[in-house]
């Protein structure tokens, strides 16, 4: 009993000390949390809570309940597999497409460009984002529309029929996700360009590597983190979205962006919703666990 | 085939408004280690990357062993470049580095673990095969650079300020190891440094360069000894150096006047009237107790004595006006004196030089 008013001199002592440190710790881990749990996580749980809940079938009203019926009904349709299927590959095909033109653009922009005018030709590729999505879509309707702007400059290549049936089909749909979410892919390429040591590329030529050898070998493996990261990025934007297709596209391009969008909004059928909403975001949590599993990015910085 | 590895005749090079190489011309004999000494933003290192092929003249010619090199580029040139930093490739293996070239040049697996092994002996990184480039030391990163651009067999080995980053001891050991490697390995390497103890140390031929231009060319010794402007004279450390007239001149020898003295001295193709400068070594001169002793040229006050062990540095206050460096070995019979004490001062004339302006 001696030694308890030392102790707890001892405890308000670290109590003391201890209180200072504990508000930057909630200011930089707690705030974040905070704004995770609120906008993130809790939306997160309210669609799988609702995706269990069943609806009346004559009022449609949404009933609490425990039901697995929503993802059996996914499942056992061939319809849902089908959108799937097409949602990912138009979601690759637009994610390879983009690549082709994001990389060289970003590699110009981070490796070639000066550094003092990067900036600019960066904002340049950021000022659509200003722009409204559904606004930048809507413009490529008056550009791919026949009578459109397109048709109106090819119409006057000689030889060349005019009547071209783009609007509402597949190419339209690509060709809105390209323009829309390219500058996701720029940029996390950009960086890693940026990033990029000039002199490992002269290393390379100076031990008989020829450009295009140097690019397999040097460039290549070591933007691939920005590559990798802009892919995501834009894979994930595109999967997800439902705007372009619908805009764009005609009944033969739905995705599941607009499956699920019906079944929130004239169908009414959220909890069915939901259970699609679920089902899409484990499939591209999965796939991207499963890639960078296999790109390995720990190995390129080893 | 040319009996020299890498010869420039009149390369020129300018970046926008500035000359970074003004008509440079050299030939390099086969073996040879050549030190491009001179300060930042003299050229050495852009005669350099010309060489290895990373930048091109905008006149003039480089040839390598006889063939003239033109636009080729880098990757098409039997040159291999050692980089201030290193430029070890991050993604890959120490072993994976020094593969690199032989791998671009299709050679077989067995043959490139065989050469690989080869290098990592020769540069003392037994074992290091499977690490990565960041964990190694700055000193083994060196090395492995030096593994990676030896192992192509060039004709030439560049070095750019290869040493630059490593600390004082560490940078010894390696100007030795180097030196070695180059002897046993026979290639012409040409190396570019700004500190002329290195150039010293390692180098069979020196070149030392000013503004874009060679001031001189020639042995270490000749550098050192014998500099023929005052820029090298200054570069190379030289303490004294004291501005002077020529008098009269007879084609081989000549008589200077150095602050009101006059002294003969050795020197071809002086002419009188023009305005030299007189280079003496300290311990070239001579510090005589008697101010009026009759081998005196100059009078002087001592200013400064420093007890150095073997020998005493002395400042000396010519009563002329330039001050002298003296270095008198202890113990050699010479002069010595305290400092405030009025002395004579003469130097041998045998051993000074006269260098152009």
């Amino acid at each position: 009993m001696a030694s308890s008013p030392a102790t707890a001199q001892m405890t308000t002592a670290r109590a003391g000390r201890q209180l200072p440190t504990l508000l930057p710790v909630l200011a930089t881990v707690g705030l974040p949390t905070l704004l995770l749990t609120l906008f993130l996580l809790l939306p997160l749980i309210l669609v799988a809570v609702y995706s269990v809940y069943s609806t009346d079938p004559i009022t449609g009203i949404m009933q609490p309940d425990f039901t697995l019926a929503n993802y059996e009904r996914i499942v056992s349709s061939p319809i849902y597999r089908k959108v799937f299927l097409r949602t990912l590959e138009i979601a690759l095909l637009c994610t390879g497409i983009a690549l082709l033109i994001a990389y060289p653009m970003a590699y110009t922009i981070g490796a070639l460009v000066p550094r003092e005018r990067q900036t600019l030709l960066l904002f340049l590729v950021i000022i659509p984002f200003w722009t409204s999505y559904i606004v930048r879509t809507y413009g490529w309707i008056g550009i791919l529309q026949s009578g459109g702007f397109l048709e109106s400059v090819l119409s006057l290549i000689p030889g060349v029929d005019a009547g071209l049936d783009v609007l509402y089909s597949r190419p339209a749909v690509i060709v809105g996700f390209v323009h829309v979410f390219l500058p996701l892919m720029i940029l996390p390429i950009y960086a890693s360009a940026r990033n990029l040591d000039h002199r490992l590329i002269e290393a390379s030529y100076d031990l008989g590597a020829s450009p295009w050898r140097t690019f397999l070998r040097v460039t290549l493996p070591l933007t691939m983190p920005g590559v990798v990261a802009g892919a995501t990025l834009f894979f994930i934007a595109t999967f997800g979205a439902f705007v372009t297709p619908q805009l764009l596209g005609g009944t033969e391009d739905l995705m599941m962006g607009n499956v699920i969008a019906d079944q929130f909004g004239e169908a009414f059928n959220w909890p069915f919703g939901a259970a699609l909403s679920v089902v899409m975001i484990l499939i591209v949590v999965l796939s991207l666990a499963l890639l960078f599993r296999f790109a390995d990015l720990e190995s390129i910085y080893g | 085939m040319s009996e020299f590895d890498v010869e420039l005749r009149e390369v020129t090079k300018h970046f926008g408004d500035v000359v970074a190489v003004d008509r440079v011309s050299l030939a390099v004999e086969r073996g040879t280690f050549l030190t491009l000494l001179g300060p930042s933003g003299c050229g050495k290192t852009t005669t350099l990357r010309m060489i290895g092929g990373f930048e091109y003249p905008d006149s003039g010619e480089i040839y390598i062993r006889g063939v003239p090199m033109g636009r080729t580029p880098p990757y098409r040139r039997d040159t291999s470049m050692v980089f201030q930093n290193y430029a070890l490739f991050p993604h890959m293996s120490v072993a994976e580095n020094i593969a690199y070239g032989l791998r671009e040049r299709k050679v077989d697996k067995a043959t490139i673990e065989r050469r690989v092994e080869e290098m990592l002996r020769l540069v003392e990184l037994e074992g290091f095969g499977k690490r990565r480039p960041r964990q190694l030391s700055g000193g083994q990163q060196q090395r492995v650079a030096l593994a990676r651009s030896l192992v192509i067999e060039p004709t030439v080995l560049l070095l750019d300020e290869p040493l630059g980053a490593l600390d004082l001891k560490l940078r010894k050991q390696m100007q030795l190891e180097l030196k070695r490697i180059q002897e046993r390995v026979g290639i012409t390497f040409i190396y570019v440094t700004h500190d002329q103890d290195e150039a010293l140390t390692m180098s069979d031929r020196i070149a030392v360069m000013n503004r874009g231009r060679v001031e001189q060319y020639g042995s270490a010794e000749e550098i050192f000894e014998r500099p023929r402007t005052r820029f090298v004279a200054d570069f190379m450390g030289a303490e004294n150096i004291l501005d002077a007239e020529v008098v009269q001149a007879d084609g081989r020898s000549a008589l200077v006047r150095v602050a009101g003295a006059q002294l003969p001295v050795r020197g071809d193709g002086l002419q009188a009237g023009q305005r030299v400068a007189l280079v003496a070594r300290p311990y070239r001169v001579k510090l005589l107790e008697d101010p009026a002793h009759q081998d005196a040229l100059w009078q002087a006050t001592v200013q400064e004595r420093v007890y150095k062990g073997s020998s005493v540095a002395y400042l000396l206050q010519l009563a002329t006006g330039p001050q002298l460096r003296a270095e008198v070995l202890v113990g050699a019979g010479d002069g010595h004196a305290e400092p405030g004490r009025q002395v004579g001062v003469a130097i041998d004339p045998t051993h000074v030089v006269i260098v152009r302006e």
